[in-house]
């Protein structure tokens, strides 16, 4: 179960914008092991969604190499599940369409009553039962959340990346949210890639906390939680760890903050 | 003056305004705009501009505006129920609803497949973009003597009018619905193991039906009036032809007629294309 699941080696990024290149990664080294929540922190543009979009094969590293089960990541990557910081659920199809949709293709293709029994407990999973006909377009942004979460666990990729997902939400919102998350991943029966600006969120809900500089992003600070699981989301800022790695982290975090909005 | 005091003052007389307007009875004013803000209100006031511009038209006409070219709305409508009555009045409205509908649903057909297959293969657009832009540009009436002389004057060379006109329309349309379609639910679906067709099938096709049906909306309009302007140019039927005869004997009742029809016709088939969107795109609240 455990052993090295995602393995990044110089891994490395640039943009070209014009007749500019814009270097949002520096050679980044990092192994995740499979079963661990593994949360990336940083100020804006640095690099962070780039490394899941890379680990998703939606973009091609500059140099270096992501590998993920012991193979380099040169296409596709369909063991992974993406949940994206912008909503990319289909304005024109219900809540139930839309969680059921990953079930739809030929990939995975599953008889309609099989498919609308896994629908109909997902919907109950994450809270949404009563909103089945409704479409995203009459939803709060939090049920949206909800749903992108159930279409992206219905069809139970090994690992999920998960950029900015809660982001737009409210603090209230987000802590219920995260009590969702810790209830489904906490056990270590995913790996889990979670990019965040936030700090909090990062340490509440990860077994390590990755922290980036400002662009080019580099690792900056590596910390393991050592919270016990299952915890507590509402009350965990108060335990004695979580204080003691919130401040150590911040003042990593901070000057790279400040950085960012210099430059 | 500081502000401070630009806000009293201010204060002051929004307060002397209200006061003002406390003191009138809840009167006919706000009865009337509240009957105005029902449905039953605004059909009411719809109904009596039209009454009213007959009233003024009727009335005016032969007195201070010329009979010859304004006609009037009574003399319009006797020449309308005469059409009705020798039964002519169906060979032409159907000459041009046959060159219009036809016309429109090749052209809009053909329209969709032809951006589709460039929207799809962004080769095939590449090489053939300016030639689509440049026929794009091209006022399609100028066409319209090339259709008489390759088709003749009966029908054939209005619904190819007709066609070409709606055709872009769609093409454009359909083109642009690619291009513009939100680029991250696409790669959604790659995420999730979709092949290439069932993008098309699941994402682009579905999506898009916003810009088709806008397409399908303005195209109406327009195949209306490629089949009028064929009709005008050359032709023996058709409400255009009506209308060209008319104008031919200074019969002006006749081409407000035929105006009038069109406009009945066109307002009835984007109705019906507005009920349809409606239905389709029932998810956009």
């Amino acid at each position: 179960m455990t052993g090295t699941l995602i393995e990044l080696e110089g891994l490395s990024k640039t943009f070209q914008r014009d007749s500019n290149a814009i270097m949002a990664l520096s050679p980044t080294d990092l192994s995740i092991k499979r079963g661990e929540f593994v949360a990336l922190v940083g100020p804006s543009g640095c690099g962070k969604s780039t490394i899941l979009n890379m680990l998703a094969g939606l973009l091609r590293p500059s140099e270096g190499r992501v590998s993920y089960g012991g193979e380099v990541v040169n296409d596709l990557n369909l063991r992974v599940g993406y949940m994206t910081q912008k909503d990319t659920l289909l304005p024109w199809r219900t809540v139930t369409d839309n969680i059921g949709s990953p079930l739809e293709l030929a990939c995975r293709k599953t008889p309609k009553a099989e498919r609308l029994e896994k629908i109909r407990k997902m919907i109950e999973f994450v809270g949404l039962k009563g909103f089945e006909k409704h479409y995203p377009g009459e939803l709060s942004g939090g049920m949206r959340r909800r749903v992108a979460l159930a279409r992206m666990l219905i069809y139970d990729p090994e690992t999920l990346l998960m950029d900015e997902p809660f982001g737009a939400l409210d603090a209230q919102l987000k802590l219920v949210m995260h009590d969702e998350i810790q209830r489904i991943v906490g056990g270590g029966q995913k790996t889990v890639l979670f990019v965040t600006h936030d700090l909090g969120e990062a340490i509440a809900l990860a077994d390590r906390v990755v922290v980036f500089s400002s662009r080019p992003g580099r690792i900056k600070a590596i910390r393991s939680v050592n919270l016990p699981r299952p915890r507590d989301v509402f009350r965990i800022r108060f335990a004695p760890r979580f204080t003691e790695l919130h401040e150590e982290l911040w003042d990593q975090l901070k000057d790279e903050v400040k950085k960012g909005v210099d430059t | 003056m500081t502000l401070a005091t630009r806000d009293a003052d201010e204060q002051i007389i929004l307060a002397a305004v209200s006061a003002r307007a406390d003191l009138q009875p809840a009167g006919h004013m706000q009865r009337l705009q509240e009957f105005f803000a029902r449905p039953a209100g605004r059909a009411t006031g719809q109904i009596a501009i039209v009454a009213a511009i007959l009233a003024i038209w009727q009335f005016g006409s032969g007195r201070f505006l010329p009979h010859v070219w304004v006609s009037s709305p009574s003399a319009i409508f006797t020449k309308l129920g005469s059409w009705f009555v020798d039964g002519s009045i169906w060979i032409h409205l159907a000459a041009t609803l046959s060159a219009a509908s036809s016309g429109y649903i090749i052209g809009s057909l053909t329209g969709i497949a032809s951006g589709l297959l460039l929207g799809l293969s962004p080769r095939l657009e590449r090489i053939l973009s300016p030639f689509v832009t440049a026929l794009y540009s091209l006022p399609k009436v100028a066409l319209a003597p090339f259709f008489v002389i390759f088709l003749g004057i009966g029908v054939e060379s209005k619904i190819a009018l007709v066609s070409v006109t709606v055709y872009f329309l769609l093409l454009y349309n359909t083109l642009d619905g690619l291009h513009d379609l939100e680029r991250s639910w696409s790669s959604a679906y790659r995420i999730m193991g979709a092949k290439h067709s069932e993008i098309i099938r699941h994402v682009l096709l579905p999506g898009i039906m916003p810009w088709i049906f806008s397409g399908l909306r303005i195209a109406v309009r327009y195949s209306f009036t490629a089949a009028v302007l064929g009709e005008l140019i050359a032709g023996n039927e058709g409400i255009g032809f009506l209308i060209e005869s008319s104008a031919g004997n200074y019969n002006s009742a006749g081409i407000f007629a035929g105006v009038f029809v069109l406009v009945i016709c066109s307002v009835t088939a984007t109705q019906f294309i507005t009920r349809a969107e409606t239905i389709v795109l029932h998810w956009r609240a």
